[in-house]
């Protein structure tokens, strides 16, 4: 009986493995076809973009790094996804933290009403928001793509924090209401730590659509120095060609603080709750 | 003014006198004292009047391609350097984001001081919403002994002109691997397009593929190859013709020339993926020798023979073999590009400045320049003994030809898109000539 | 007791407060916007001009609109049957104790954050005809009858497009499930294994009950991602070839920015919100059935 047990295990973690790998294999190999890549001159990489490259030319990275400021352009994306996220995280946790776990009129259509945000394509409210941001006179400003960031992704946080929330039992709030504890005490003392996972997930996730976004930026700066990364990378293009070691470099740079704040996150992603809070 | 000068030069009188002292500050010194300050200081704010013009400027020149960094942008840095009393903000937006930002800021009522336009029905809307400035006032700086009036007709609208180009785009090429053809036994490009097919039917035998065609971004089957195809077939005033209805698009000549390009779809002389391949795909598969050909723009011809320097390729280029029953055999599609425009409502100040502007950028000196680094140009100059035989080459075969229009230059944009789309459809065997002619009628 | 309530109210109000405000400025007021321009005929340059619902019956009566429409309908099918069961099935092998689990957590959300120019680039290579590592393995494996013209084929483009965005997003689904995961107490597990429930039994009776929130928010995060997805085809096929991968978020574009008709777009995108809310409420409403 032990020995069956222990070949269904062997194989269900060969299985597993198996699959595990196979992932990995695939989700890889784009990002080292773009390593590999900047490290080629242009003509080694349009004759073929599959081979090693001959040798290591750290030419591209130093071109793309000054011949658009990617310094300036790191910066100017850190500042506005950092403080997007932030705000998005904080008002979007505080309203999924009512949502979730009070009834009160109108519940159900405030709920909606964030949820509808989900279904919005940016692209049609581009003019829009130009408008608006041209009259509230933000137009050009770090700022003016603060407020769109921090809008366009408060329903998905909402949506998945509220629905996070919502599967915490009761049980927990109960104890600290009888310790006359008030709702904001709980919301940050017991809900917000309880939600980690939640958190560091929407966490990734906004910081991900913001560092990628390029449509409002793109018609919403018109300064140089406060172009973000996507803006500055795509400077690579010509009208005729484009200078692919360069892209791929600066692409390559770019993902970088990427993976940084997913593996900073990803730690919060898995720390489950105590035991202890549960059993009481 | 005077007031302001009277105020300044006084609190300036009277902060000497205190430190001075009254042992200083007779009554004779006062005099000259005051008289020096007022002069002194309706000097200053006279130079300092000579104030800062500002113009907003947008353009695509990113800095890829040659004659962009070695020309256009180094112009731009040389403007300000001579001009400090004018800032020019510059926004560099690459070219296939600048239309979307152009239509985006415009729909909310904000557009540059000056700009890069496109030509043709790109900046026409511009033009018919009185948004440009026209240059019928200083055309003539140009229009005298630089640039024939006839070369600027892609920005002219109701007989004026809206912008100066600085290059002209030739849309068609052919760029051939010369061993390739010899091996299947052509040492020298057909001449007439039956014999083209035989070669290309020689070619296939051999496995190799006889043309590389890269259409993703729609517009390759339409401005390099419909454009001098069709104008060769139907003339260079056919175009113009169907849009004032003196022609249709359902005649015969424009109907042979779907025809050729069907053909070399249906005869297998692309690569089967071309609706999928961009153009970095299909130059590769030329340089990788896996076709003997592929048809490209005046854009091309500095990476090709660069590339093909350093990959020991025989290169040969040329234009589309002679057709039967073309009306203008030597049609060459081309269109000018590289164009500022400059916004109307301007202030006296900003007027002057841009005007300035266009006349530094747009010179003869510019224009030779540009030759250099293998573009053509609208303007009437000289060649430079400096350029490369190759280069001199196509000039050559360029001045053997008759420009003609490219199409998505001079159409209106739904037809551009039925076109683009078209065309892919027609390769694709989704569609017909026939059919594809009669949308294009119909949408007119 | 009584005065508590009352504070709870204001406070509740007050909480939500800060993002609806936001929210409201910036994504609603937009939207309405949008919908005064899809009732005008507008070039963008020009003054608009009021055509009442003509915008829609154009739409309406565009083929390549319904085209766009079935394409958006192959993704969120493929989507949803993709992406999630996917998803879950990889956060479930990632939750077990193996070697190198924060390793395959990065890695599995990688395409996630690659840039769509990136995706693009490889995966053409990919599908490419004559060279791509697909039909490369077909013929290598003997079924050359397979090989096909994988992104040029326009019965076949969407698919192959649609296959592209399954993989780049599973990561997000993967992590969300992730999260939810974390929230199954141990014990609850230990106790089903002491009952006899294990493996696939206690997955799916047990542990997808417990996430069932999460399945459903995933689902409609699918719905709503697949009916605005634009950037990696745009990048990839851009709606070819003619039309065969166009979906309605690039009809929108190439309407709006391409063809300069700003109401025709606009009225695409009010299209897009509202088929998007059908679609979520049914969702919504067969799972509610099921919570009973």
């Amino acid at each position: 009986m032990n020995n069956q047990i222990k070949k269904i295990d062997k194989l269900k973690k060969f299985f597993t493995y198996a699959i595990l790998i196979f992932f990995a294999l695939i989700n890889i190999y784009p990002i080292f076809w773009m390593v590999m890549n900047s490290f080629k001159t242009e003509s080694q990489i349009s004759i073929n973009s599959f081979s090693l490259p001959k040798s290591l030319i750290f030419s591209n990275y130093t071109k793309a790094w000054n011949a658009v400021s990617l310094g300036n352009s790191f910066m100017n994306s850190f500042i506005v996804a950092g403080i997007s996220v932030l705000i998005t995280v904080s008002i979007g946790s505080l309203a999924a933290y009512f949502i979730s776990r009070f009834e009160f009129p109108g519940k159900k259509l405030i709920y909606s009403f964030f949820i509808f945000g989900l279904l919005v394509p940016i692209h049609g409210t581009l003019v829009p928001i130009f408008i608006l941001m041209r009259n509230i006179g933000l137009v050009n400003t770090r700022v003016s793509l603060i407020l769109p960031y921090v809008a366009f992704n408060l329903p998905l946080t909402i949506f998945i924090l509220s629905s996070f929330m919502k599967s915490l039992p009761k049980a927990v709030e109960e104890a600290a209401i009888v310790d006359g504890a008030g709702y904001l005490r709980i919301f940050w003392s017991i809900i917000l730590p309880m939600s980690r996972p939640a958190l560091a997930t929407v966490g990734i996730l906004n910081f991900v659509y913001n560092w990628n976004e390029f449509s409002f930026a793109l018609v919403l700066i018109n300064d140089n120095d406060l172009m973000t990364l996507p803006l500055s990378l795509s400077l690579f293009s010509g009208q005729f060609s484009t200078d692919y070691g360069m892209q791929m470099a600066g692409l390559s740079m770019a993902l970088i603080p990427i993976i940084a704040i997913y593996l900073l996150m990803e730690d919060q992603l898995v720390k489950g709750m105590s035991a202890g809070a549960v059993k009481g | 003014m005077i007031y302001q000068v009277l105020n300044i030069s006084l609190d300036y009188y009277y902060c000497i006198k205190k430190l001075g002292g009254n042992k200083v500050i007779n009554k004779r010194n006062s005099l000259i004292i005051l008289i020096v300050l007022i002069v002194g200081i309706l000097f200053t704010s006279s130079v300092m009047a000579q104030e800062t013009v500002e113009l907003e400027m947008w353009h695509a020149w990113t800095g890829q391609d040659a004659f962009a960094s070695e020309v256009l942008l180094p112009k731009i840095e040389e403007f300000q350097e001579n001009n400090p009393n004018i800032k020019l903000k510059i926004q560099v937006i690459p070219n296939d984001s600048y239309r979307t930002k152009l239509r985006t800021q415009a729909a909310g009522g904000q557009i540059p001081d000056i700009m890069q336009t496109y030509p043709g029905s790109e900046v026409q809307p511009l033009v018919e919403a009185g948004l440009l400035m026209d240059l019928e006032g200083i055309i003539d700086y140009w229009t005298d002994d630089l640039i024939p009036r006839d070369s600027l007709s892609a920005y002219t609208f109701n007989d004026k002109v809206y912008a100066i180009p600085a290059k002209v785009n030739y849309t068609h090429f052919a760029f051939y691997n010369k061993d390739m053809l010899e091996e299947a036994g052509y040492t020298e490009w057909p001449e007439t397009y039956d014999e083209f097919k035989v070669m290309a039917d020689a070619l296939k035998e051999n496995d190799i593929v006889p043309i590389s065609l890269g259409n993703k971004a729609k517009w390759v089957l339409q401005s390099i190859y419909i454009s001098t195809i069709g104008d060769r077939l139907t003339g260079i005033d056919y175009l113009e013709d169907v849009l004032a209805g003196e022609r249709k698009f359902t005649d015969p000549a424009f109907i042979q020339a779907l025809d050729v390009i069907k053909e070399l779809a249906d005869k297998e002389y692309f690569n089967k993926d071309a609706n999928s391949l961009n153009d970095m795909e299909m130059r590769q598969a030329f340089y990788q020798k896996r076709a003997a050909m592929f048809f490209g723009g005046a854009w091309d011809i500095g990476g090709v023979i660069e590339t093909a320097k350093e990959e020991d390729m025989n290169v040969g280029i040329a234009t589309f073999p002679q057709i039967e029953g073309e009306v203008a055999p030597k049609a060459l599609s081309g269109v000018t590009g590289s164009a500022f425009s400059i916004r109307s409502g301007l202030s006296e100040a900003q007027k002057e400045a841009a005007i300035k502007f266009l006349k530094f950028f747009y010179s003869e000196e510019t224009y030779v320049d540009l030759l250099r680094t293998g573009s053509f140009v609208p303007a009437k100059v000289a060649l430079p003994d400096d350029i490369s035989p190759q280069f001199k080459d196509v000039i050559n075969l360029v001045n053997e030809h008759q420009i003609g229009p490219v199409y998505d230059a001079v159409l209106p944009i739904n037809l551009i898109q039925t076109i683009n789309n078209g065309l892919q459809s027609l390769t694709a065997g989704e569609i017909t000539s026939e059919e594809l002619a009669q949308e294009m009628q119909d949408n007119l | 007791m009584e005065h508590i309530y009352k504070h709870k109210k204001k406070l509740i109000y007050l909480g939500i407060l800060p993002a609806f405000l936001l929210y409201l400025g910036f994504v609603i007021v937009p939207i309405f916007i949008s919908a005064r321009y899809s009732l005008v005929e507008w070039n963008g340059f020009s003054p608009p001009a009021f055509v009442g619902l003509e915008n829609y019956a154009e739409m309406f009566g565009n083929n390549v609109f319904w085209r766009s429409l079935k394409n958006n309908m192959v993704v969120v099918l493929a989507s949803v049957l993709g992406q999630v069961p996917i998803g879950f099935l990889l956060a479930l092998l990632v939750n077990q104790k193996i070697k190198g689990r924060h390793f395959f957590r990065t890695i599995i959300f990688m395409p996630v954050v690659i840039s769509a120019v990136i995706i693009s680039l490889v995966w053409s290579m990919v599908y490419n005809y004559n060279f791509g590592l697909l039909n490369n393995i077909l013929n290598f494996v003997g079924l050359e009858s397979w090989v096909q013209n994988w992104l040029s084929n326009p019965d076949i483009a969407m698919f192959s497009v649609a296959a592209v965005i399954i993989w780049q997003f599973v990561g997000l689904y993967f992590i969300i499930f992730l999260a939810a995961l974390q929230t199954v107490p141990d014990e609850i597990l230990e106790a089903a294994k002491i009952d006899g429930a294990q493996g696939w039994k206690r997955t799916l009776y047990i542990t997808i009950p417990l996430v069932k929130d999460s399945i459903l928010a995933s689902i409609v995060l699918c719905i709503s991602g697949s009916l605005k997805t634009f950037a990696l085809i745009y990048v990839m096929t851009n709606g070819g070839p003619s039309h065969a991968t166009e979906v309605m978020a690039i009809h929108m574009y190439d309407n709006t920015f391409n063809g300069m008709k700003f109401g025709y777009g606009s009225a695409v995108s009010i299209f897009i919100v509202i088929f998007g809310i059908v679609l979520v409420t049914i969702v919504r409403k067969i799972f509610a059935k099921f919570e009973d």
